[in-house]
């Protein structure tokens, strides 16, 4: 009975499909799912799960001019559908970072985006001064959701002229592709994305985590050893969904999207909020071979629906259009 | 990166103490490796289809039958793992981590712990009893009704316990019961708080003065100097510690699992979960 009717479904017709994202500044990625950084370090400790000629980036650890310890222990709590971490930017610094990875990044089948951080605007110029001409480094991504030692320790992310500082100086210190990362906690991710659109970036990034406090199970202290952490995760995604929303009716430039992706029905809804392409954070750490089965499974996802790529499945939801910014006030700053 | 996921069946769950449970897997693949010290990972998503790798103590393993059971400590609504009932089948990972080393010439072993943390050595007891060496345990607990059951232990280890409250055996720290064993141990492995594993390592610094230990001459070999984290390191540690893992990427990534070595910050996944205490600054945290 069965046989007869499998004999009948027609062959769903195979179309050429073409998942690529241009991010701007000559940066092609063959699919849209990147790893966000933090999530699988340099990549390459964890290159055999990663299938790096499956997913369109990777997004490397938040990288400093010089190298930094991080924060106390413990650093990772769990939280409902989630995580909090406070790593605090441990890494080795830039020099060592290029000396020891991009040689193996160049050979690589996968852009290598270097996230970079810094506490004051020279110190992110200089660091991308550093990288012009460097093989292996195929773009940039600013953490803005650092302190700016220069404005009392107030985030890059969360005012628009900060944003725009970094960016220009950045812009005018490399060529490379420019991405910029933005805060979910700013009051107005909209005026953020605005201006650092007009910074010269090529796309943004959305979301970083969001600051957040787990306490120990004796409630005498925090969890954390630095108290407060970014949360992440499914946890994070409603949050991401909004920002993204409002950031991709807001600017012309591409939307990298992320937070608390696990799915593909995750992607395919930061992709019609308006997102080019979408990154995997945590869901990575503790399953290193997502991202790549979520590239397949788009491809799929596309091939079942006859497409012949993924351009119509961004933006769908955009249709609602908000006029005023839905985070405006003072229940939104940190 | 990983040592590649198994699908384990969930063979017996016993409740030990409120909040505590032990849980045994058939994971031969696991169990024929496992030593005293390392962890394995459970891989189970959450409601959201999140998979966080929670690390657990290896409690006990069978090699002739493959079981290997892991000690799970905090409220069950927090765990994943507590959704699962006795015939289903979880992905576990592992071994992971550097496991004790325990010295050749050691009859004697002294393991000090403080509440669940005795789920990190209790795999030690039983290979020191195979090797034909005595187990001594001091638990420490806030009161009678959080003590890890005597019937648990086998019955060749001396069970010592001490209680904040007094409730049971020595009222007080299970820190002050170390002085009375220390002569008869030839090596001790802890597991607790920063703050107990502080005072062990403070306690075990000092240990040969308060003995009355005088050093005379050289000692063979004592030139020699193991690098630290080697297995020879430890096996020359009068105290070893194993610290806690909880969330970790295991593949030394993530960077979620740092503790504060002499010589800058260590993973305790990659150079732990087990240290030598002269690798750790414990006092900092004591």
């Amino acid at each position: 009975m069965g046989g007869s009717g499998e004999a009948l479904a027609a062959p769903v017709p195979s179309v050429p499909l073409d998942l690529s994202v241009d991010l701007g500044s000559g940066l092609f990625l063959r699919n849209p799912i990147l790893v966000a950084s933090g999530a699988l370090g340099y990549g390459i400790e964890a290159e055999d799960d990663l299938a790096p000629e499956r997913i369109g980036a990777l997004v490397t650890r938040g990288t400093t001019l010089r190298g930094r310890t991080g924060n106390p222990a413990p650093r990772m709590a769990r939280t409902p559908a989630g995580l909090l971490n406070a790593i605090g930017l441990h890494n080795p610094g830039l020099a060592a970072v290029l000396e020891r990875f991009a040689e193996q990044w160049a050979r690589w089948p996968l852009p290598v985006i270097l996230n970079l951080a810094a506490d004051n605007v020279g110190e992110f110029a200089e660091m991308a001064r550093r990288l012009e001409g460097v093989l292996g480094i195929a773009g940039v991504e600013l953490n803005l959701s650092c302190p700016n030692a220069n404005r009392g320790g107030t985030l890059f992310a969360l005012e628009a002229d900060s944003a725009a500082a970094v960016t220009t100086a950045v812009r005018r210190a490399t060529a490379l592709p420019l991405l910029v990362k933005l805060s979910p906690a700013a009051p107005d991710p909209r005026a953020v994305a605005r201006a650092v659109a007009d910074s010269g970036a090529d796309a943004i990034s959305a979301v970083n985590t969001l600051p957040g406090l787990v306490l120990a199970a004796d409630r005498s202290r925090p969890a954390l050893g630095a108290a407060y952490g970014g949360l992440s995760g499914p946890a994070l995604r409603p949050i991401a969904l909004r920002v993204v929303h409002e950031i991709a009716t807001s600017v012309r430039i591409p939307v990298v999207a992320m937070g608390g992706v696990t799915t593909l029905s995750d992607v395919l809804d930061f992709l019609a909020v308006g997102a080019q392409a979408v990154a995997v954070g945590t869901a990575a750490i503790g399953d290193p071979g997502l991202p790549a089965r979520l590239a397949d499974e788009l491809e799929d996802e596309c091939q079942a629906r006859g497409l012949s790529s993924h351009l119509s499945l961004i933006g769908t939801a955009q249709g609602h259009r908000p006029g005023n910014p839905s985070a405006r006030g003072a229940e939104y700053r940190p | 990166m990983s040592a590649e996921p198994v699908a384990a069946e969930l063979v017996e769950r016993r409740v030990i103490l409120p909040d505590q449970r032990i849980d045994a897997f058939h994971a031969p693949a696991i169990a024929v490796s496992a030593r005293a010290g390392q962890v394995l990972q459970v891989l189970l998503a959450d409601d959201e289809g999140l998979v966080v790798r929670r690390a657990f103590a290896i409690n006990t393993v069978d090699p002739s039958t493959g079981v290997i059971s892991v000690h799970v400590a905090g409220p069950a609504r927090a765990d994943a793992l507590a959704r699962l009932r006795v015939g289903d089948r979880a992905p576990l990972a592992g071994p992971f981590g550097r496991p004790f080393e325990v010295d050749p010439r050691t009859t004697h072993i002294l393991l000090i712990a403080e509440g669940a943390a005795i789920g990190r050595l209790r795999l030690l007891a039983d290979e020191a009893l195979r090797e034909g060496r005595q187990v001594t345990v001091l638990l420490g607990a806030q009161s009678a009704r959080d003590v890890y059951p005597s019937t648990l232990l086998p019955d060749e280890v001396e069970y010592v316990v001490a209680t904040v409250d007094g409730s049971l055996g020595h009222p007080g720290s299970v820190a002050d019961l170390v002085p009375q064993y220390e002569a008869w141990a030839d090596q001790a492995f802890a597991a607790g708080s920063p703050a107990l594993l502080g005072k062990l390592a403070a306690l075990s610094a000092s240990r040969l003065t308060r003995m009355g230990v005088a050093k005379l001459g050289r000692r063979r070999g004592a030139a020699k100097v193991d690098p630290p984290g080697s297995p020879s390191a430890r096996r020359k540690s009068f105290l070893q510690v194993v610290v806690e893992l909880d969330v970790a990427c295991a593949a030394a990534t993530c960077l979620g699992c740092v503790v504060d070595g002499h010589a800058g910050l260590l993973r305790a996944c990659r150079e732990g979960p087990v240290f030598a205490a002269t690798e750790l600054s414990l006092e900092t945290v004591a």
